[in-house]
């Protein structure tokens, strides 16, 4: 459809102000708040959940002790990324449901200029919510070591995990704008999203890592160095962000192009 | 309430002016599935005249201005403004400014916000948000959640959208429905004064009586057809048009027919007949001379209402 110029500055200028327009949405509701305080409960018990486990017979799980452990515990600051597919989710959803699309639409026609900055305010708001589940996590996790024997976390590796969480979260927002154009029905969408990541997804990359490790949690698994039960390896870093990046442009662009036709009623 | 006379608040272009655009609507067709709403569609809207595009429910009115729009693709034909299709406008908040049904509001969304959203979205100025709501009546409810607005409210928030980019050519979709008879009033006042600027205003309705005081155009459509696309002036003045009521209408058709071969009768919904050009005394003596039972014989042209309904009610049967 398009061809390949470089944007005027005209243009340059519209999109910034469309991505914009989309975090005003955002921000003009009290949803993403609602969600940012679920989030932080989310990752605290995820937090408190891997400092305080009882050992189960049967299943290894990486000792706080040794790094795979400790790498596990500092992992659990991405739990965010149920909230930032949520949100990506529902924003997109919402515009159907509320038929505000229209309006939307009516200020910007071009509906490829909409999708791509409705992607980009959701990989905001998502490298928000990973930031804020980090800094959470990690405050959480730092105050509660000091009551168990524990190994030692380089500071780089820290640092690696905590990017890797804010630009997966970033990456699971945009494919939940992506999962909201593609499903269209706000509660259908929404549920199907949390079956998948909670559900089915979770199962997989716990239980079967051979395949796990390539769907889109699984890959999060990888970019955020953690270890699965019974010493069960994920993808490397650089693996991992390459297979998510990889979904998210596929449902992107899918969602993009099936936007671009259909009747707006 | 907001005062009829919206001066400062809207700019004041010069009637004929650079701003209005003509509306063009040429071959039209759409069908959704095997439903055809809209067929080989047909008609202009001229700058600095309100123009009402009526038809009953159904006819298509909807599809037509979400065509025009760029929101529904055309299954053949198309709808320019100012020659240009919705989607090629530059800055398209700035040229047409629309409000349509079935356009929602996120209910946890301020006014304020709304507004604000869509003029950062169309490149627009974020403090015309306050004028544009002062300029509806809705200065007070500002800071609101839509979600707690009322039918009329949600009308005036449309329009002021729809004036967010101070647009030459207005498009509304049945803006009457809701408002309090005051509300009606004001926005015919406020119809008439943005077209006496030279803007382009497009109304649709299903009632004619609803808009009828303020429109001087008519494009009328009924099952996606165009039926008649007139000024309203001469929706009246058509032909000699008679009501005529009798439970023997087969029998007064065929004396019509000897007498008055040139007459031309229409079904109307209610049980009537529309008689066309014909006089009044020839068809009181047709009726007599055939022993028809009249129960009414009576001219229709000052009934606009009566013959909206015959000209859609003519496509629907």
């Amino acid at each position: 459809m398009s061809t390949v110029t470089a944007p005027s500055p005209a243009t340059a200028g519209r999109r910034s102000r469309l991505v914009s327009a989309e975090l005003l949405k955002v921000t003009s509701t009290r949803m993403w708040l609602g969600l940012l305080a679920a989030l932080c409960v989310y990752v605290g018990i995820g937090i408190v959940a891997t400092v305080f486990a009882p050992e189960q017979p049967g299943v290894t799980v990486p000792r706080l002790t040794t790094a795979a452990g400790m790498r596990n515990l500092f992992a659990q600051g991405g739990g965010g990324y149920l909230f930032a597919i949520v949100i990506g989710t529902l924003g997109m959803t919402q515009e159907l449901r509320h038929q505000t699309l229209t309006s939307t639409l009516l200020a910007e026609p071009r509906r490829n200029r909409v999708m791509v900055a409705k992607m980009a305010a959701y990989a905001v708001v998502g490298a928000v919510y990973g930031a804020v589940g980090v800094l959470f996590g990690y405050a959480l996790a730092l105050g509660l070591l000091p009551f168990k024997d524990h190994g030692d976390l380089p500071a780089t590796a820290m640092w690696q995990i905590a990017g890797g969480a804010v630009i997966g979260c970033a990456l699971f927002a945009v494919l939940g704008v992506a999962i909201g154009a593609l499903i269209r029905n706000q509660i259908a969408a929404v549920l199907g999203v949390l079956v998948w990541v909670v559900l089915v997804e979770a199962l997989l990359v716990a239980l079967l890592p051979t395949v796990g490790k390539w769907l889109p949690g699984g890959a999060l698994n990888g970019i955020l160095q953690a270890t699965g039960f019974n010493d069960a390896q994920y993808l490397p870093v650089w693996a991992g962000a390459l297979v998510l990046i990889g979904y998210t442009v596929v449902f992107g662009v899918l969602a993009a192009a099936t936007t671009q036709r259909r009747d707006v009623t | 309430m907001a005062s009829p006379s919206p001066g400062p608040l809207v700019s004041d272009a010069p009637a004929g002016g650079p701003h209005g655009a003509r509306i063009e609507v040429t071959g039209l067709t759409k069908t959704f599935g095997s439903v055809l709403a809209v067929d080989d569609l047909s008609f202009a809207v001229e700058p600095g005249r309100v123009t009402g595009f009526l038809g009953p429910n159904g006819a298509g009115k909807t599809t037509t201005l979400r065509c025009l729009l760029g929101l529904v693709a055309p299954t053949s034909g198309g709808a320019t403004i100012g020659g240009r299709h919705y989607h090629d406008l530059h800055e398209p908040m700035r040229v047409v400014g629309s409000a349509l049904e079935a356009t929602g509001f996120h209910p946890g969304r301020s006014a304020t916000a709304h507004l604000r959203v869509l003029a950062r979205a169309g490149g627009l100025d974020e403090a015309r948000a306050p004028e544009v709501l002062e300029l509806v009546g809705l200065a007070e409810s500002a800071s609101r959640k839509v979600g707690g607005f009322s039918l009329g409210m949600r009308q005036r928030l449309q329009l002021a959208s729809a004036l967010l980019g101070d647009p030459g050519v207005l498009v509304l979709d049945e803006p009457a429905n809701g408002l309090d008879p005051e509300g009606i009033a004001w926005l015919r006042a406020f119809l008439r004064y943005l077209a006496g600027q030279g803007r382009t205003v497009l109304v649709s309705s299903h009632v004619l009586s609803e808009v009828e005081q303020t429109v001087d155009d008519v494009v009328i459509i009924a099952q996606g057809r165009l039926v008649r696309a007139c000024p309203l002036t001469e929706l009246t003045e058509h032909g000699q048009r008679l009501v005529v009521r009798t439970p023997q209408a087969a029998e007064l058709v065929s004396a019509l027919a000897s007498v008055a071969p040139q007459a031309r009768v229409t079904a109307v919904e209610d049980g009537s007949l529309l008689v066309e050009d014909v006089e009044a005394p020839v068809v009181g003596r047709a009726a007599l001379d055939a022993r028809v039972e009249l129960h009414e014989l009576r001219p229709a042209t000052s009934d606009l209402e009566q013959v909206f309904l015959s000209l859609t009610g003519g496509a629907t049967s």
